[in-house]
C-alpha cells in the first residue's frame, strides 16, 4: 500500500465570467504522504480556504485530478454524487475554535461520525476511549463541552477528527484561538499524530513560528501552490 | 445509534418544557372549543333523549318549539292518541322564563306537561333529589345549576311554586337549565294575562278564552308501524307539521346550533392554524440557533438524513408535548366555563393526528434551512 495521502495533478479554481472572473488556484499539483504535517501558509484572500474547500471535497474544482489515497475522487469532475461521504470516511476536519456539538457529551461527540458510517456503537465507543485516553481526557468522556477547558476541547476536537481513521485531516487554524506555549504543544501533538496515527495533516495557519514543527510548508503564490 | 434529537432537548429543556407548555394552552383551548361544540350538540339533544317521543307534531308549517313558536290545542292529544297506530300521546309546553336568583334572575326553559298523562318528560336518572311533579299546581322540578333546594319557594307569575325535585344535567339546546312544571302552571304562566292587561283587554273588547293551547303534541307508536307513514297521516290530515325524532333532531342540529357550530368550527381551524404557524417559528428560531452545529456537521460529512431527522423528531416532540399539556390543561378548566363542555377522546385523538401533519409541515421551514445550509460556513479564512 503507498504512503501517499492525497495526491492532486493540475487542479483549477476559478469563479465568475468575463470581467468577473476570478483566477484563484492554477495547476496545483502536489503530493503529500501520510505521516506529514504540511504548513499552508498564505495571506488572506489568496485562496487558502478555498485550496482547503477542494481538498476537503466540499467545493468542486473547475478540472483537474485529485485523489484520496489510492482513490481517485476527482476527474475534471467528481467520481462520486456522494461528496459527503468520502468526507466521512477519508478526511478529518479540526476548526479555529472546537466546534463540538454543544448538546453531545464528549464520547457521543467522538462517536457521532463513526456511527452516521455505520460503525458498530460499541467498536466506535472503543475507538473514542482509546482517543481520549491518548489525549490525557479519558476521564472527561460524559462531560459537556461546556465544562472542558479551551484546550481539553480542543484536544476532543483533534480526537474527533481522527475517529474515521482519515486519509488526511485539514486544521484550518487550529491555533488562532491559542496562546504561544499551547499553540506550539498543539502543533507538536499534531505532528506527533501525523507519524503515529500514520495520516496526513494539511494546518493552515498565518503564525510562522508554527512552521518549524511542520514537515513542509506549502504557499499559494501567484494562484500556484508551491512548497517553501 | 446517539438519537440527537433527544439529546437536544436535554440540553434545552427548559425551555423547550415551557414553549411546550406554552403551545400546549393554546392547543387545550382548540380542545376547550371542540368541547364547546360536543357540549352544544348533547344539550341540544338531552330533552330529545329524555322524552324519548317518535313524533312531534307541532303548528302547521312551522319547524316546531325548538325553532319558533308553535301553538296547538291541547285536545289534539287525543285526536292523534286515536290514530290507530299511535301507543301514547301527550301535550307539552316550552317557554323561556327569568328564574328568581338571591342576587339576579337566571334564563332557564320551562316544560309543562301533564303530571297526570301518558308520558313524563323528567328522565329519572337525572334526578338526584325529590321526586317528580305529582299535583297539577304549584310545584317544580329544578336542576342543581340553579342553586334551588327541595322545599325551597320560587316566585313565577302570580303564584309561589315549590320545589319537590331536583335533576343534574337537564339542559336545553341553548345551555340554559330546565325546569318542569304541571301543563296547568305553564298554560297559566304562558297564556294567563295579569289582572290589569285582562282589565285592559275587556276594554277593548278581546277575551281572551283559549288558555288551552301548548306547543307541541308529543306521541310514541305502536311496534310494527312505520313511523314516516304515520307522520304523513298525520301531516295529511290533521294539517299539522310532523317531525320524526330524526327530524327533530335535525331542525336542533341544523337550524339551531348549526350557526353557533361553523363559528367554533371556524376558531377552531384558525387556532389550529396559528399553533401550527407557532410551531414552525420556534423549530425555525431553534433551528437558526443550531446553524453553526449544523454547518459543521455537514462539512463533517453526517448526511442530510441525520440533520432533518433532529429537526423533524424534535417538532414532533414539541407538538406531541403540548399536545399532553393541552390535555391537561383542557381538563383542568373545562368545569369553570358557564356552557356544558364535553371533552372527547376521539375528539382528542383527531386533534393529536392535526398536530402531527401540523408538526411535520411546521418542521418543513426547519428541514429547508438545513438543506441549503452552507457547509463551508463552519470554516473560517
Amino acid at each position: 500500500m503507498s504512503q501517499q495521502a492525497i495526491k492532486v495533478e493540475n487542479l483549477n479554481k476559478s469563479f465568475g465570467e468575463g470581467d468577473a472572473f476570478v483566477d484563484v488556484i492554477h495547476d496545483a499539483s502536489f503530493v503529500i504522504d501520510k505521516g506529514e504535517l504540511v504548513a499552508l501558509v498564505a495571506p488572506s484572500g489568496t485562496g487558502k480556504t478555498v485550496l482547503l474547500m477542494m481538498l476537503g471535497c466540499v467545493s468542486e474544482p473547475n478540472s483537474g485530478k485529485m485523489y484520496l489515497g489510492d482513490e481517485k475522487v476527482y476527474d475534471d469532475g467528481w467520481l462520486t454524487k456522494e461528496t459527503r461521504k468520502i468526507r466521512r470516511e477519508k478526511i478529518g476536519f479540526i476548526f479555529q475554535a472546537h466546534y463540538l456539538i454543544p448538546f453531545l457529551n464528549i464520547i457521543d461527540n467522538l462517536t457521532l461520525l463513526p456511527q452516521a458510517n455505520g460503525v458498530a456503537d460499541k467498536v466506535s465507543k472503543a475507538k473514542a476511549k482509546e482517543l481520549l485516553k491518548y489525549f490525557d481526557i479519558a476521564d472527561k468522556e460524559k462531560a459537556m463541552s461546556s465544562q472542558l477547558s479551551g484546550g481539553q476541547n480542543q484536544r476532543v476536537a483533534i480526537a474527533r477528527a481522527l475517529m474515521n481513521n482519515p486519509e488526511i485531516i485539514l486544521a484550518d487554524e487550529p491555533t488562532a484561538a491559542l496562546d504561544t506555549e499551547r499553540s506550539i504543544d498543539v502543533v507538536k501533538m499534531l505532528k506527533k499524530l501525523a507519524v503515529e496515527q500514520n495520516v496526513a495533516i494539511i494546518m493552515v495557519t498565518h503564525d510562522e513560528r508554527m512552521l518549524e514543527y511542520c514537515d513542509r510548508v506549502m504557499k499559494i503564490q501567484d494562484k500556484a501552490v508551491v512548497f517553501i | 445509534m446517539i438519537h440527537l434529537a433527544k439529546e437536544d432537548v436535554k440540553h434545552i429543556l427548559g425551555k423547550f418544557v415551557v414553549t411546550a407548555i406554552g403551545v400546549g394552552m393554546l392547543l387545550g383551548i382548540v380542545l376547550i372549543m371542540m368541547g364547546v361544540y360536543r357540549g352544544m350538540i348533547a344539550d341540544a339533544e338531552v330533552l330529545l333523549k329524555d322524552l324519548s317521543v317518535d313524533l312531534w307534531v307541532v303548528q302547521d308549517d312551522t319547524l316546531g318549539p325548538f325553532a319558533e313558536a308553535s301553538r296547538v290545542h291541547e285536545d289534539l292529544k287525543y285526536i292523534i292518541k286515536a290514530i290507530p297506530a299511535i301507543e301514547k300521546s301527550e301535550a307539552i309546553t316550552f317557554q323561556n322564563l327569568q328564574l328568581p336568583l338571591p342576587d339576579r334572575k337566571l334564563s332557564v326553559l320551562a316544560i309543562g306537561y301533564d303530571v297526570y298523562g301518558e308520558i313524563n318528560p323528567i328522565n329519572r336518572d337525572r334526578l338526584i333529589e325529590g321526586r317528580v311533579l305529582k299535583t297539577d299546581h304549584y310545584e317544580i322540578v329544578v336542576t342543581d345549576k340553579t342553586g334551588y333546594q327541595i322545599d325551597d319557594k320560587i316566585k313565577l307569575g302570580r303564584n309561589f311554586y315549590t320545589v319537590v325535585g331536583i335533576t343534574h344535567g337537564s339542559v336545553a339546546s341553548g345551555g340554559d337549565p330546565l325546569v318542569y312544571v304541571s301543563l296547568k302552571d305553564a298554560q297559566e304562566l304562558q297564556f294567563t294575562y295579569t289582572n290589569k292587561r285582562i282589565q285592559t283587554d275587556r276594554a277593548r273588547g278581546i277575551i281572551n278564552k283559549d288558555s288551552h293551547l301548548v306547543n307541541a303534541i308529543i306521541a310514541t307508536i305502536k311496534d310494527g308501524y312505520n313511523v314516516d307513514e304515520v307522520a304523513q297521516e298525520i301531516r295529511k290530515w290533521q294539517h299539522k307539521s310532523v317531525y320524526t325524532r330524526e327530524e327533530q333532531k335535525v331542525v336542533l342540529t341544523r337550524n339551531v346550533v348549526e350557526k353557533a357550530s361553523k363559528q367554533i368550527g371556524l376558531f377552531t381551524v384558525i387556532l389550529i392554524v396559528v399553533a401550527t404557524i407557532i410551531i414552525a417559528l420556534i423549530i425555525y428560531t431553534m433551528t437558526l440557533e443550531k446553524m453553526k452545529e449544523i454547518s459543521i456537521m455537514k462539512l463533517i460529512g453526517l448526511p442530510n438524513s441525520t440533520i432533518i431527522k433532529m429537526i423533524v423528531e424534535e417538532t414532533l416532540l414539541l407538538g406531541v408535548l403540548a399536545f399532553i399539556f393541552g390535555n391537561i390543561f383542557a381538563h383542568l378548566i373545562y368545569g369553570k366555563f358557564p356552557k356544558n363542555v364535553l371533552l372527547n377522546t376521539p375528539d382528542a385523538f383527531l386533534l393529536l393526528a392535526i398536530v402531527i401533519i401540523a408538526s411535520i409541515l411546521a418542521s418543513l421551514i426547519g428541514v429547508k434551512k438545513v438543506v441549503n445550509a452552507d457547509p463551508t460556513a463552519a470554516i473560517g479564512g
